[in-house]
C-alpha cells in the first residue's frame, strides 16, 4: 500500500474540549465529504481498539491513558509517534487503503493494527 | 490470606521474601510504602544494568525498567500525596529494599554474558513476585478506591515487563 501521510502533528485537542470537538467532528463526518477522527486509547498496556478502521483522509488519534509512556510505531516504519507521555496524544492523517501492523517501541508485547478502507 | 513468597535462585542471588505478616493485613499507608519500595528496587537495578549489561537489548530493557517504574512511582506518590496518606515503612517494604541491595551487590561482581543472565533471571523472578504480591496482598487489602484502582492499572505494565524479561531470558539461553 502507499505510505500514510506521516504526521508529527501533536494535536492540541485534549480533555473535555477534545471530547466536544470529537463530537463535532463525528457530526461533521456524517457528511461524506468530511473526514472522521478515530481514537485509539492506550491503557493497561493495550491499544484499544486493537484494530482501528479508517477511511483514506481520516485522522487517527492515539491517546495515552496509561501510567507509562508509549509509542505507536509502524512495523514497516511508515509512521512513528515517538514518545507519547501519559495524558498526551499523537495523531496521523491516514493515506490510501491498506493495513499496517504497529506496536509500541518500548513494550514489545503491545500490538495494534490500522486498516484503511 | 497472604502467602509467604520465598523464591531462591541458584547461585549468588536470593530474592527477598515478601513475608506473610503475622498481624493484620497491610493498610493503605503500608501498601504505599511497599509499592514505592518495589518500584525503587527495580529502578536501582535498571540504572546499574543500563550501563553494565553486555547486550544492547538488555541495556534497553533495563532503561525501560527505569522509565516505567519511575512513572509508576510518580503516579503513586501523586496519589498518596493528594489522599494525604503518608507511606509507612514496614517489614515488607524493608525486606524488598534489603533484597534489592543484596541483588545489586551480587550483580556488581559480574560482567559480560554472566551479568546479563543474572540480571534478567532476577527480573523474571522479581516481576513474578511483585505481581503475586499485587494479587494476593496489595490489591485485596487496599481500602481507598483510587489506590486500589491504581494498583489494578499498574498490574498490566508489570505483566508486560515479565513477558519482555522472559523473552530476553530465552534469547540469552541460546
Amino acid at each position: 500500500m502507499s505510505a500514510v501521510v506521516p504526521g508529527n502533528i501533536r494535536s492540541s485537542v485534549r480533555g473535555t474540549r477534545g471530547t466536544a470537538i470529537a463530537a463535532l467532528l463525528a457530526l461533521a463526518a456524517s457528511s461524506p465529504a468530511l473526514a472522521a477522527t478515530h481514537t485509539v486509547t492506550i491503557v493497561g498496556m493495550l491499544f484499544e481498539p486493537a484494530t482501528v478502521h479508517a477511511a483514506p483522509g481520516d485522522r487517527v488519534v492515539w491517546l495515552n491513558r496509561d501510567i507509562v509512556p508509549h509509542t505507536a510505531t509502524a512495523a514497516d516504519r511508515t509512521f512513528d509517534s515517538g514518545r507519547i507521555e501519559p495524558g498526551q496524544q499523537w495523531s496521523l492523517v491516514v493515506g490510501a487503503a491498506g493495513a499496517i501492523d504497529y506496536g509500541c517501541a518500548y513494550h514489545p508485547t503491545m500490538q495494534g493494527r490500522l486498516e484503511v478502507q | 490470606m497472604k502467602q509467604s513468597l520465598v523464591v531462591v535462585l541458584a547461585g549468588t542471588l536470593a530474592l527477598a521474601a515478601i513475608p506473610a505478616q503475622a498481624g493484620p493485613a497491610p493498610d493503605d499507608a503500608q501498601i504505599a510504602a511497599i509499592v514505592v519500595a518495589a518500584n525503587q528496587v527495580d529502578i536501582d537495578a535498571g540504572k546499574f544494568a543500563s550501563e553494565r549489561a553486555a547486550l544492547g537489548e538488555v541495556r534497553t530493557f533495563a532503561q525501560q525498567m527505569v522509565t516505567d517504574h519511575s512513572a509508576v512511582n510518580a503516579q503513586a506518590t501523586n496519589l498518596v500525596t493528594r489522599l494525604e496518606v503518608t507511606p509507612r515503612k514496614n517489614a515488607t517494604s524493608a525486606s524488598l529494599e534489603e533484597g534489592g541491595a543484596r541483588n545489586l551487590a551480587a550483580l556488581r561482581k559480574l560482567d559480560g554474558p554472566q551479568f546479563d543472565r543474572a540480571y534478567v533471571d532476577h527480573e523474571v523472578a522479581y516481576h513474578e513476585q511483585v505481581i503475586d504480591a499485587l494479587d494476593t496482598a496489595l490489591i485485596p487489602n487496599a481500602s481507598n478506591a483510587e489506590l486500589k484502582a491504581l494498583l489494578v492499572q499498574v498490574r498490566p505494565a508489570f505483566v508486560a515487563h515479565l513477558e519482555h524479561a522472559r523473552r530476553l531470558q530465552a534469547t540469552l539461553k541460546r
